[in-house]
């Protein structure tokens, strides 16, 4: 299997990070929490430095499995490309109107010809045409660092190099689903791991399939009332 | 009168009672009906509503399918992810005609109105639905029901997404006049929705004629509140109220109306039925109370008619009512009552015309059938019949022996009757036979066979008892031609055969006309005294020795006004049977003193002489009266002569005697007249205060030398003056007895020798002149 998801992706970039931390940067932990000390899956934290070097992007995937997009968040570096490989069986025709990209993907099968290039920072919201419920999101900026927290909240970056960085949050659930700035960190050695609360992000949006009509019971209701 | 005012009562409490049957069950029937119309009504109302909610929540599922279809669409979510207003416009014109949605937009999830197909919301609308669509979704889809300027709009809405939401798409109807009439179509229910915002007046749809509505609304706007019922003039509504949405600011409303009119109608056939069969009742109750009335008030008419009949007094015919209920046995009772009735009035009749001791008819009947006899002209006689005796019977034999004489006396005569004869008891003792085509003298010769048959004694248990029976005859046509003349004239003849010893008479013409002349002055004697009909005549009395006259006898005259002058040898003993004789002499004694004390006013100077009756002499007050009025009239009492009987003082001498020695004290002189006729003693005669004797007439009348008279006149006048008393000679009419007077010396003479009695003034002119004595002529 050529195509990796993220969570495998991250942990080899952590084993790698804690590998090469001891002689210059080393890896800097992130737990991320809600309003409410859970831990919070799908966060995306990124980080930019007073004197970053750029970084090229890697191409990275946005698979379709199981009727679902895989990963549900993906964090990408401004000027990705985005491949979006479809694992189902089934053909699904992913589409985003967001303002970052705009792009349709006609139905299709396996992987489309052409990856899709993310060139604005921005969030881009993924939908399916004919699978409603089908909801991801690409996370575009242009920090060079950052990360999309586990299922316990944890987000790691490797190799981060010493310094001061603008700590910036976003969730899904984040209000008008606008990023959050987290502040300023000073990383160097001994601090491994912070811990970063999302302001009040609530459940993640999902859209549900139609259900049946509920107004004629709450008309009966309402005539049985005027009857009495 | 009867019938009809039976037969209306009859009638009239029948259909009172038939009304209030009826009116009772139509009352029963009317509530019946008023709950079954409402709960019907309420029933259909319930169902409209159910109805009325189904469809809304089709619509609103169709509107939602079609709002999801377009929400649901690729294309225009690219349009509105694209901002392309035209192409979002005209994709919701497209699908709202579709579905003939008259609302359809697209709303920003911040609420703002985005694209609007033509339709003008503004924001006060807007911002309601705004408020709305922040509410957490439930399940299922929403229905918005909002007024959007004058109208009120049913809507849905659906979510873009892409594949987050991005815009609420909206599709609705305008919940309008068409819509409802649908929902009538549906349910036959009226309906009416308002929407109710504060500040505004309130947007209606109604089903309901204007009138109706307009009351509704007037009401609503009044009240604040739905009403129950809606009444206008012609149709009542029974309504159920629904509130369909509310929010702040304003209030939709629905109101379901169910015409009881409508309902009502179902039910009219019946109300119809009820009167038609209460006509039917009424007209058979009537009929039926005309036929009782006059199955009941005919008999009793009958019987009416029948009690009329028994008061005419017809006994003859009975009720002829053949019936077995109360009104057969009231014609038995009638019929028992008429035979009663009919028995006890022949028993009072029998009674009333016959003599209850001897079963004899009686006087009525006897002149019943005397009167028929006349009728028919029929000669008949009639036989009085009395028994003299009868009293004494009475007295001997006690009341019940008398009755059973007169028992065997009516046995015997009835023996002797010949057929067509009657016998009839009268009265007491006098019994009538009656004997038909008879005369006189053939009745003389049944009357004496009676009498023969009569003669025999009577047994009364151990006395036999003769009876004295008396008869009188008396004849028709011969006698008389009333039954009254004729009975009355039997009776003098009976009357008169009492001083026969033969004891039978028959009537003689002319003994009733003195018996009704006698009457006649006994009635009318009573009066003539107060009525000026009285008057005094005065006999002189001469007196022998000296050839004067100086006395005179008062006579007392009476002159009737028909009969003229009445003799008193008629009325004096009239007067003394019937008691009246004391109010003469207490006249008489008056007037004479009258006429003494005018004399003596003239100068002239009279004794008087004047009779006193037997009960004068009774009559203990009448010296004290006589005192009083010598003592009016100042007359000197030796001017008095008072005149009385033997036989007046025999009935009670102590009594009499009293009153004569009264007279005697107040100076007054007391005679007694018709010496030698009654059989009072010399011994007696002594005894009494008198002065004078006078002989009476019947001895002077006649007197000559040797007859015995003459004896008797010459020895009472001896005998008299040996006595003291002065002896006057009454009925001197020739003058050799007034020698022989006197020659015998009697002292007074009176008679029509001297003068007959003259009245007053006569008297006086008489006195006054010389008289010349007749003595010389005898001479």
């Amino acid at each position: 299997m050529t195509v990796c998801n993220s969570r495998l992706f991250s942990l080899a970039l952590f084993a790698a990070l804690t590998m090469v931390s001891s002689a210059y940067a080393s890896a800097f932990q992130a737990e991320l929490v809600d309003a409410a000390g859970e831990p919070l899956g799908d966060a995306v934290i990124t980080l930019r430095g007073l004197a970053d070097s750029p970084r090229a992007p890697l191409p990275v995937q946005m698979d379709q499995r199981n009727q679902q997009f895989q990963p549900h968040v993906l964090a990408v570096r401004t000027g990705t490309s985005v491949s979006f490989p479809n694992s189902d069986d089934i053909r699904h025709q992913v589409y985003s109107f967001s303002p970052a990209k705009r792009f349709e993907l006609r139905l299709y099968q396996g992987t489309p010809s052409e990856p899709v290039l993310f060139d604005k920072p921005g969030l881009v919201v993924l939908g399916c045409n004919i699978h409603d419920w089908m909801l991801g999101y690409i996370y575009v900026t242009d920090d060079p660092w950052f990360a999309v927290s586990d299922d316990d909240g944890r987000a790691v970056i490797a190799d981060l190099p010493a310094g001061r960085y603008v700590v910036t949050l976003w969730h899904p659930g984040n209000p008008d689903l606008l990023p959050q700035v987290a502040g300023e960190i000073q990383f160097d050695a001994r601090v491994s791991s912070q811990r970063f609360v999302l302001g009040s992000p609530g459940p993640a949006e999902q859209p549900a399939p139609p259900a049946p009509s509920a107004f004629g019971e709450a008309f009966r209701k309402a005539a049985e009332d005027a009857a009495k | 009168m009867l019938r009809s005012s039976f037969q209306a009562r009859i009638a009239g409490v029948l259909i009172l009672l038939l009304l209030v049957v009826i009116g009772a069950l139509y009352v029963a029937v009317k509530a019946a009906t008023n709950v079954a119309v409402r709960a019907q009504a309420q029933e259909q109302l319930n169902v409209g509503s159910r109805v009325f909610g189904q469809l809304l929540a089709q619509r609103s599922d169709q509107l939602q399918q079609a709002a999801q279809v377009l929400a649901a669409d690729f294309g225009f979510k690219d349009a509105v992810a694209s901002g392309d207003v035209p192409t979002i416009r005209s994709a919701l014109v497209n699908q709202g005609a579709r579905i003939n949605a008259s609302a359809v937009f697209l709303l920003g999830l911040d609420g703002s109105l985005q694209v609007s197909t033509g339709l003008d919301i503004d924001a006060e609308a807007l911002a309601r639905l705004g408020r709305q669509l922040q509410q957490p979704r439930r399940d299922g889809p929403r229905l918005f029901l909002l007024p959007i300027g004058e109208q009120i709009y049913l809507l849905v809405d659906a979510t873009v997404s892409a594949p987050l939401p991005i815009a609420r798409l909206l599709m609705g109807f305008a919940v309008d006049r068409a819509f409802a009439l649908q929902i009538r179509e549906l349910t036959h229910l009226e309906l009416s929705v308002v929407a109710r915002r504060d500040g505004t007046a309130p947007t209606w749809v109604s089903t309901l004629p204007n009138s109706a509505q307009r009351l509704l609304e007037t009401h609503v706007e009044a009240v604040g509140a739905m009403p129950q019922h809606v009444d206008d003039d012609i149709e009542h509504y029974l309504s159920q109220h629904l509130q369909l949405a509310s929010g702040p600011g304003y209030r939709i409303e629905a109101l379901l109306h169910r015409s009881l009119g409508e309902a009502e109608a179902a039910f009219a056939p019946l109300d119809r039925r009820i009167l038609l069969i209460s006509l039917g009742a009424m007209l058979a109750s009537l009929v039926g109370a005309l036929v009782l009335a006059r199955s009941v008030s005919r008999p009793v008419r009958e019987l009416a008619d029948a009690a009329q009949r028994i008061g005419r007094g017809d006994y003859q015919q009975p009720v002829t009512l053949v019936r077995s209920d109360e009104l057969g046995v009231l014609a038995l009772a009638v019929n028992d009552m008429q035979r009663g009735i009919a028995e006890r009035e022949r028993q009072l009749a029998h009674n009333a015309l016959h003599d209850a001791l001897t079963g004899l008819p009686n006087r009525t009947l006897a002149l019943e059938r005397l009167g028929s006899a006349i009728t028919a002209g029929r000669p008949i006689a009639l036989l009085y019949l009395g028994v003299g005796n009868f009293a004494a019977i009475n007295e001997s034999c006690g009341q019940s022996g008398g009755d059973f004489v007169l028992q065997q006396l009516s046995r015997r005569l009835q023996a002797t009757l010949r057929p067509g004869d009657s016998l009839a008891r009268l009265l007491g003792d006098e019994f009538l036979v009656l004997l038909e085509h008879c005369d006189g003298s053939s009745a003389v010769a049944s009357a004496d066979r009676l009498q023969q048959l009569l003669l025999k004694p009577l047994r009364i248990g151990t006395q036999d008892v003769a009876l004295d029976c008396r008869m009188g005859i008396a004849a028709y046509p011969a006698d008389g031609d009333t039954p009254d003349d004729l009975l009355r004239r039997a009776r003098i003849a009976m009357q008169d055969a009492a001083q026969h010893s033969g004891r039978l008479q028959i009537y003689q013409q002319g003994r009733d006309a003195a018996q009704q002349r006698q009457i006649r002055l006994i009635r009318d004697l009573r009066h003539a005294a107060e009525q000026g009909q009285l008057l005094l005549h005065y006999q002189p009395k001469l007196d022998i020795r000296d050839g004067r006259v100086r006395q005179a006898e008062a006579l007392l005259r009476w002159q009737h006004p028909h009969l003229g002058m009445v003799s008193p040898g008629e009325f004096i003993p009239l007067a003394e049977r019937t008691g009246s004789i004391q109010l003469l002499t207490t006249w008489v004694i008056e007037e004479v003193m009258r006429q003494l004390h005018e004399w003596d006013g003239r100068g002239v100077w009279v004794q008087v002489s004047l009779n006193i009756s037997t009960e004068d002499l009774l009559d203990t007050a009448l010296p004290a009266r006589v005192d009083a009025l010598l003592a009016r009239y100042q007359v000197a009492p030796e001017q008095l002569i008072f005149e009385i009987t033997e036989s007046g003082v025999m009935l009670n001498p102590e009594r009499a005697l009293e009153v004569l020695h009264g007279l005697r004290r107040c100076g007054i002189g007391l005679s007694v007249d018709d010496f030698g006729t009654g059989y009072s003693s010399l011994a007696q005669l002594k005894r009494m205060p008198v002065q004078e004797l006078k002989i009476d007439q019947s001895f002077v009348r006649e007197l000559d030398d040797n007859s015995e008279d003459s004896v008797i006149v010459r020895s009472t006048i001896e005998m008299s003056h040996s006595l003291g008393l002065k002896v006057v000679a009454e009925g001197v009419e020739l003058a050799p007895s007034l020698s022989l007077l006197q020659r015998w010396h009697c002292d007074t003479a009176q008679g029509y020798l001297i003068s007959r009695p003259l009245a007053a003034e006569a008297f006086e002119v008489w006195l006054a002149q010389p008289y010349r004595f007749p003595q010389a002529e005898v001479h």
